[in-house]
C-alpha cells in the first residue's frame, strides 16, 4: 500500500485525457486488449440494459403471451391492450399529478431552503456554526425507518394523516442539499464578497445580487437530485398514505401486482414502463447534472 | 457597448422568467392545496359513515348501486366506500391498523377471516344486540347461510361480523390437461394418493413448460388443506361455549346444530404434530418428484394467466377464481373443479368476510343499518353480478351466477360445506400477522428441501408460533 | 463542450470548487473580513434567517423523532392503549428474538457481499471505461451503467420477479441454453438472498462506477508512465498505482455504498416478503413489521436504536481505518 509517486509534481501534471483520440501511433495488428475490453463492457452493458428492454417488450404483448419464452426485447408486432388495461385499472393521471406535486414541491423547498442555509454555513458567521454544520451532516447517518414512528405521530399531531403535505413536509430540510450547497457556494471566489462590501452592500443585497445568481448551476443539481429521490421513494410513502387518491406511482405500481396477486404481468410491466417515462426525461436532460450532483461533495 | 446591453437585457429577462417561475410555483401550490391536504377526497372529515374495503377505486364505484339503494332506504345517513389497496389481506389490516395509528379509523371495515378475531378482540363492536332486537328481519338471511360461515365470526359467543362472501380450497383441474394424461374426472371422494397419480400422468404427458400442481397466491392456502384434510393443524384447534342465543334463535333444525359453538380457539402451537409432518411431507414429495413447484413467498406470480395459459395443472382455490380465468380466456369448459382430496378426512378449508362495526365508530346503529341491508338478497346481487367470489347465500350460487364461464360443476362451491359440516375457517387468531408470518415463512423451506430441512422448518415453525401467540396483538 | 467529453478532472461541480477555494477563503479571515462591526451584526441575523427553514424542519422532523425513538424505546406502546414503561425490556426481547438476530445477520451479510460486489464491479468498469476507446462508446457505456440508478426500487423489483421465475423465468431459460438446470431463485434461501443481492447491486453500482470514474480522472498520466519505466502495465499498473492513488475515492465510495446498503428494504420487500424462512428478512424490514404490521412501537424503536448505533459505529471505524490504509495525494 505504498508508493514512491513525487507528490509535488502529482498534484499539478496536467491530467490524463481520455477523451482525446490519444491513439497509438499507427499499429495495424489487431489490438486484443481493445477487443476483449470492449466484449467485456458491452455484455455489462446488455446485462444492465437487457432487463429494461425485456420489460418494455413484454409490456408491449398481449397478457396472454406475456410469459413467452424464448424471452424476447425488441417488441416487433407492439400490442397496447396493456397500456389501456393500466389506465383502466389505475387512476394514472392521479398518481402522476400525485407524484409530480410531491416530488415538484420537495425539489423547490429543498433548492430555496437548502441554498439559503449552505450559503449561511459558506459565508455567514455566526457562533456555533461549525457545531451546527457538524449536527446537520451526522443527521444524514440515521436511517428514515428510525424516525418514521415519531414522524408519524407527528404529522397526526399536525392533522396531516394521509395526506400528500405528510410526505411533503418531513422532506423539505435536507441535510445532503445543505452539505452541497455549502460546497458549492464556498467554491465562490470570495473576492465577490469583498468588493460588493467595499460597495457598501449589505449582506443581503450580497447574496441576492452576488451571489445568488451564480449558485443557480448548484441548486439545479440540489433540485434534480430531490427530484430523482423522491420520484422513486417507496417506504414513506407505503407508511405515510393510506387513501388511494393519495398514492404515488410507486405505491400505484406495487398495487397493480394486484389483490392476491391477480395481475397480468404484462399490464404490471406496462404500468412500470409508464412509470419510467418522467424519470428517462430526467435521464437524457438531467444527467450531467445528476452524475455531478450524486458525486459532487464525496471528494475529500 | 452592443454587449453590455446584451447582458442587462438578457438579465431583465432573466429576472421575469424567474419572477414567473416563482409566481408560478406559488401559484401552482395553492391550487393544489386541497390535493396537498386531501380535503378534495369526498366525504373526508365529514360525519358521512366511513366504510374501507379492500380494492381498487373500482371497486368502491362497483359499490355505487348499493350505496344507491340504500341511500333511498335511510335518505339520512350518508355512506361513503373507501378502497384500500392491498396485496393480500395482512397488508390490508396493516392498512387499517395503520389508520387507527394515524387517528382517523373508519366506521366500519370489510374485514375477512384471518382478521375476524384481531378486530374482535381489539377494535371491533359485537352485533348480538342489534340481531337479537331485528331477529325478525335477520331470519331469512341465516336461513340462507350455512353455519359454518357463520361461526367463523363468532368470538367468545358473540357475533361480530355476518358472513357477505367466502371461497373454501376446492381443487381446481385443467381439462385438457387431464384429457391428455389420459385422466377422467376424479371422483368426488378421490384420495391424496389419487391425486398424486393424477399429477404423475400429467407429468409424463407432458414435460416441459408446465407444472401439474401449482400453490395458490397465498402459503396457507396451498398448506392448510392439506393439514385439515389430514384431520390436523398448525395450531391446536379448541372452541369456546356460548353462542346458543344465535344458534338456538336461527339454527335449531339445523342438522349440524351440534357442532355449533361460541367460536374458535387457537391457542396453542401444533406443528410438531406426527401428521403436520406427514402432510408436509407429503407436499416436499411433490415438490422433489417435480409434481409441484416450490413455493413462493411475496405472492403475485400471476397464477390465474399461467392457468389459463394451460401451463397448470391443478391448484387448490375457490370460487373467487371463476371470473378471473373468465377475463384471462378460458372457456367454460375449460377447466372445471373438485372436492379437495380425502385423506383421513375431507374437511375443507375456507375463508369468508363480511362487514364489522369499529368500537371508535361515531353513528353505531347507522353503521348496523349498513351490515344489514348489505346481507339483503337485494345489496348482494347488486355487489357481486360476477363470479368473482362466492356469495354466502346460499340460493344467490346458482345456474345464473356461473352461465358461460363454468366450471361445468359449480354445485361443488356450496357443496362442500353441506357435505362436509366440520369445514373450518382459517386459524387465525388475533395474533394474525405474526402467526401467518410464523407459518409462511416456514411453508417453502419446509416443502422443499430433505427431510433434515423439513423437521428443522418444523421445529422453527413450533418456535415461531410459540412466539407470536405470546404477543399481545 | 458537451456531454461527449467526459471530465478531464475529477472535481467537476461543486465539490471540486470547494476544494480550491476554501483556503482563501479562510487566508482572508473569511467573507467579509473588512466588514464592518454593523455587518456582522446584520451577518448573525441573517444567518439565522437564512438557516430558520432547515434547522426548524430538521429539528421537528429529524432531531425530535430521533429522541423520541430513544425514549419510545422504553416504553410498551400500540397506539390504541396508553404507553407504559418498561425499562430495557424491549431491547433484551429484542436481542433474544430470533428473527431479530436473524434479520441483524442477514443484514451484515448482505452488506459485505453486496457491498464488496458493488465496488468491485464498479471499479473494474470503471478502469475499462477509462481506457483508450471511441468517445461515443465512451458515453454509451456510462450512459448505460448510469441508467438504472434513476428508477425506481419497487418498479426495478417487481419486473425482477418475473425476470428470477423458477419455471418461466428469463434467467432461467438463459441458463437452460448453456445446460444448467432450472435454480430455484426466489424459492430457497440461498436463491433469493442471491437475487437481493444480484437486483440490488444491478440498481446501484452506477453510482461507485460514477465516482471511481471521478477518481480515475484525476490520477496523473506521469504516475503510469513513471510506473511503466519501472516495469508496471496492464494489471499490475492498476495493483501498483491505480489503487493506491484511488483509495480516497475508494473510502467515500465504501461509507456511501455501506451506509446505503445498511437500509435495504425496497428490494426485499417486493421480491420476497423476507423469505423463505427469514433468508432475506433485514433489519429495516423487521422495524416495518414490528412497527407498522403488529403496532409494537416501543419494540420497533429498540430494534431502529441499535441498527442507528451499529451504523455509526461502522462509519466511525472506516474513518479510523482509513487514517491508516488511504494513501492521500
Amino acid at each position: 500500500m505504498t508508493t514512491t509517486t513525487d507528490r509535488g509534481l502529482a498534484g499539478h501534471s496536467p491530467r490524463l485525457s481520455q477523451g482525446l483520440p490519444v491513439t497509438t501511433p499507427n499499429r495495424k495488428k489487431f489490438n486484443w486488449s481493445f477487443a476483449v475490453r470492449t466484449l467485456l463492457l458491452l455484455l455489462a452493458a446488455a446485462l444492465t440494459l437487457g432487463p429494461v428492454l425485456w420489460t418494455l417488450s413484454t409490456s408491449l404483448r398481449s397478457p396472454s403471451e406475456s410469459f413467452k419464452l424464448p424471452p424476447s426485447f425488441i417488441p416487433w408486432n407492439p400490442d397496447f391492450t396493456s397500456y389501456g388495461e393500466v389506465f383502466k385499472q389505475l387512476n394514472i393521471f392521479l398518481l402522476v399529478l400525485n407524484s409530480a406535486l410531491v416530488t415538484g414541491i420537495i425539489a423547490v423547498g429543498q433548492m430555496v431552503s437548502s441554498a439559503l442555509a449552505g450559503y449561511a454555513f459558506a459565508h455567514l458567521k455566526f457562533r456555533g456554526r461549525g457545531a451546527l454544520f457538524s449536527i446537520v451532516l451526522a443527521t444524514m447517518m440515521v436511517p428514515v425507518q428510525v424516525t418514521i414512528v415519531p414522524v408519524f405521530m407527528l404529522i397526526r399531531g399536525m392533522g396531516l394523516s394521509d395526506t400528500l403535505l405528510a410526505l411533503i413536509l418531513p422532506a423539505i430540510p435536507t441535510a445532503f442539499g445543505t452539505f452541497l450547497m455549502r460546497q458549492y457556494f464556498m467554491g465562490l471566489p470570495a473576492e465577490l464578497a469583498e468588493a460588493a462590501s467595499i460597495d457598501g452592500a449589505s449582506p443581503w443585497r450580497t447574496f441576492r445580487s452576488v451571489y445568488a445568481p451564480l449558485a443557480m448551476p448548484g441548486m439545479a443539481i440540489v433540485g434534480i437530485l430531490a427530484f430523482n429521490f423522491h420520484w422513486n421513494e417507496f417506504f414513506r410513502p407505503l407508511i405515510l398514505t393510506i387513501s388511494e387518491q393519495n398514492f404515488t406511482l410507486p405505491l400505484g405500481l406495487v398495487s397493480l401486482q394486484g389483490n392476491l396477486g391477480t395481475g397480468s404481468i404484462s399490464v404490471v410491466l406496462a404500468g412500470v414502463v409508464l412509470s419510467m417515462i418522467p424519470a428517462l426525461v430526467v435521464f437524457i436532460f438531467g444527467q450531467r447534472a445528476l452524475q455531478d450532483g450524486l458525486t459532487a461533495g464525496t471528494g475529500k | 457597448m452592443t454587449g453590455a446591453i446584451d447582458g442587462h437585457l438578457r438579465e431583465i429577462t432573466r429576472r421575469t422568467a424567474l419572477g414567473a417561475l416563482g409566481a408560478g410555483i406559488i401559484g401552482a401550490t395553492v391550487a393544489s392545496w386541497p390535493r396537498l391536504s386531501g380535503t378534495d377526497i369526498p366525504g373526508r372529515g365529514d360525519d358521512s359513515l366511513s366504510i374501507a374495503i379492500m380494492g381498487t377505486a373500482a371497486d368502491a364505484a362497483a359499490r355505487q348501486r348499493a350505496i344507491d339503494a340504500f341511500t333511498r332506504l335511510h335518505p339520512e345517513i350518508r355512506v361513503k366506500v373507501q378502497a384500500i389497496q392491498a396485496v393480500d389481506w395482512k397488508d390490508f389490516f396493516t392498512k387499517i391498523l395503520t389508520m387507527v395509528a394515524a387517528g382517523t379509523p373508519p366506521d366500519v371495515v370489510y374485514v375477512a377471516t384471518e382478521g375476524a378475531q384481531l378486530f374482535a378482540e381489539k377494535l371491533a363492536h359485537p352485533l348480538d344486540e342489534y340481531i337479537r332486537r331485528d331477529a325478525a328481519d335477520m331470519r331469512e338471511f341465516f336461513d340462507d347461510v350455512h353455519p359454518s360461515l357463520v361461526e367463523a365470526f363468532m368470538y367468545k359467543g358473540s357475533l361480530y361480523q355476518l358472513p357477505m362472501d367466502w371461497n373454501a380450497a376446492n381443487m381446481y383441474y385443467n381439462t385438457a390437461a387431464f384429457a391428455q394424461a389420459g385422466l377422467d374426472r376424479p371422483a368426488d371422494d378421490w384420495t391424496h394418493t389419487d391425486f398424486r397419480n393424477s399429477l404423475a400422468a400429467m407429468r409424463k404427458a407432458r414435460t416441459s413448460d408446465f407444472t401439474p400442481y401449482y400453490w395458490t397466491n397465498r402459503l396457507f392456502g396451498g398448506v392448510v388443506p392439506w393439514l385439515y384434510a389430514n384431520d390436523t393443524s398448525f395450531l391446536k384447534e379448541t372452541k369456546s361455549a356460548g353462542g346458543d342465543w344465535l344458534w338456538d334463535g336461527f339454527y335449531a333444525n339445523d342438522p349440524s346444530r351440534s357442532l355449533r359453538s361460541g367460536g374458535y380457539q387457537w391457542l396453542e402451537p401444533n406443528a410438531n404434530d406426527d401428521r403436520v409432518f406427514e402432510s408436509f411431507d407429503y407436499l416436499r414429495g411433490l415438490v422433489k418428484d417435480g409434481l409441484g413447484v416450490r413455493p413462493e413467498e411475496g405472492g403475485g406470480s400471476s397464477l390465474v394467466g399461467l392457468f389459463a395459459s394451460n401451463r397448470i395443472g391443478t391448484t387448490p382455490a375457490g370460487g373467487y377464481w371463476v371470473q378471473g380465468l373468465h377475463e384471462a380466456g378460458m372457456g367454460a369448459n375449460d377447466f372445471d373443479v373438485q372436492f379437495f382430496p380425502r385423506w383421513k378426512t375431507q374437511r375443507h378449508q375456507f375463508g369468508t368476510a363480511g362487514y364489522a362495526i369499529m368500537k371508535t365508530a361515531k353513528d353505531k346503529d347507522a353503521a348496523w343499518e349498513w351490515i344489514k341491508f348489505s346481507s339483503s338478497r337485494e345489496a348482494m346481487e347488486l355487489i357481486f353480478p360476477n363470479p368473482i367470489t362466492t356469495p354466502a347465500r346460499r340460493s344467490m350460487v346458482n345456474e345464473q351466477l356461473y352461465a358461460g364461464k363454468g366450471p361445468a360443476h359449480w354445485k361443488v362451491f356450496y357443496d362442500t360445506l353441506d357435505r362436509f359440516p366440520t369445514t373450518g375457517p382459517i386459524p387465525a387468531p388475533p395474533q394474525q400477522a405474526a402467526v401467518e408470518t410464523a407459518l409462511m415463512k416456514n411453508v417453502s423451506l419446509a416443502v422443499s428441501g430433505d427431510e433434515q430441512q423439513l423437521k428443522q422448518a418444523l421445529a422453527s415453525m413450533q418456535r415461531d408460533l410459540e412466539l407470536a401467540l405470546r404477543r399481545q396483538s | 463542450m458537451s456531454t461527449t467529453t467526459p471530465p478531464r478532472e475529477r472535481p467537476r461541480g461543486a465539490a471540486g470548487r470547494a476544494r480550491t477555494t476554501t483556503a482563501r477563503t479562510h487566508g482572508a479571515g473569511g467573507t467579509g473580513g473588512a466588514a464592518t462591526t454593523g455587518s456582522r451584526h446584520n451577518q448573525r441575523w441573517l444567518a439565522w434567517i437564512f438557516l430558520a427553514p432547515t434547522i426548524l424542519g430538521m429539528g421537528l422532523f429529524t432531531l425530535i423523532p430521533i429522541v423520541a425513538s430513544v425514549v419510545l424505546a422504553f416504553f410498551r406502546w400500540d397506539i390504541i392503549s396508553a404507553p407504559t414503561f418498561v425499562g430495557f425490556n424491549n431491547f433484551s426481547e429484542v436481542v433474544q428474538d430470533p428473527t431479530v438476530r436473524v434479520s441483524f445477520l442477514n443484514t451484515i451479510v448482505f452488506v459485505v457481499v453486496a457491498v464488496a460486489l458493488q465496488l468491485g464491479l464498479a471499479l473494474a468498469l470503471a478502469v475499462m471505461v477509462q481506457e483508450k476507446m471511441p468517445a461515443w462508446l465512451r458515453v454509451f457505456f456510462r450512459s448505460a451503467f448510469f441508467f438504472p440508478l434513476i428508477l425506481s426500487a419497487a418498479s426495478v423489483s417487481i419486473f425482477m420477479r418475473y425476470l428470477f421465475n423458477e419455471q418461466f423465468g428469463v434467467v432461467n431459460w438463459f441458463l437452460s441454453l448453456v445446460g444448467i438446470p432450472a435454480v430455484p431463485w426466489l424459492t430457497t434461501p440461498g436463491g433469493s438472498a442471491a437475487v437481493v443481492i444480484l437486483v440490488y447491486v444491478w440498481q446501484n453500482f452506477g453510482f461507485s462506477f460514477l465516482l471511481f470514474i471521478g477518481g480515475l480522472a484525476s490520477i496523473p498520466v506521469e504516475t503510469y508512465e513513471a510506473a511503466a519505466i519501472d516495469g508496471a502495465t496492464g494489471w499490475r499498473k492498476h495493483l501498483h498505482v491505480t489503487l493506491p492513488l484511488l483509495s480516497p475515492t475508494t473510502l467515500v465510495a465504501s461509507v456511501m455504498a455501506i451506509i446505503s446498503a445498511l437500509q435495504v428494504f425496497d428490494q426485499p420487500y417486493v421480491l420476497t416478503r423476507g423469505g423463505p424462512g427469514d433468508s432475506t428478512r433485514t433489519a429495516v424490514m423487521v422495524i416495518f413489521e414490528s412497527a407498522f404490521q403488529r403496532l409494537e412501537f416501543g419494540q420497533a424503536s429498540a430494534i431502529g436504536v441499535l441498527l442507528t448505533l451499529i451504523i455509526m459505529a461502522i462509519t466511525a471505524a472506516q474513518f479510523r481505518l482509513s487514517k491508516r490504509f488511504v494513501f492521500y495525494q
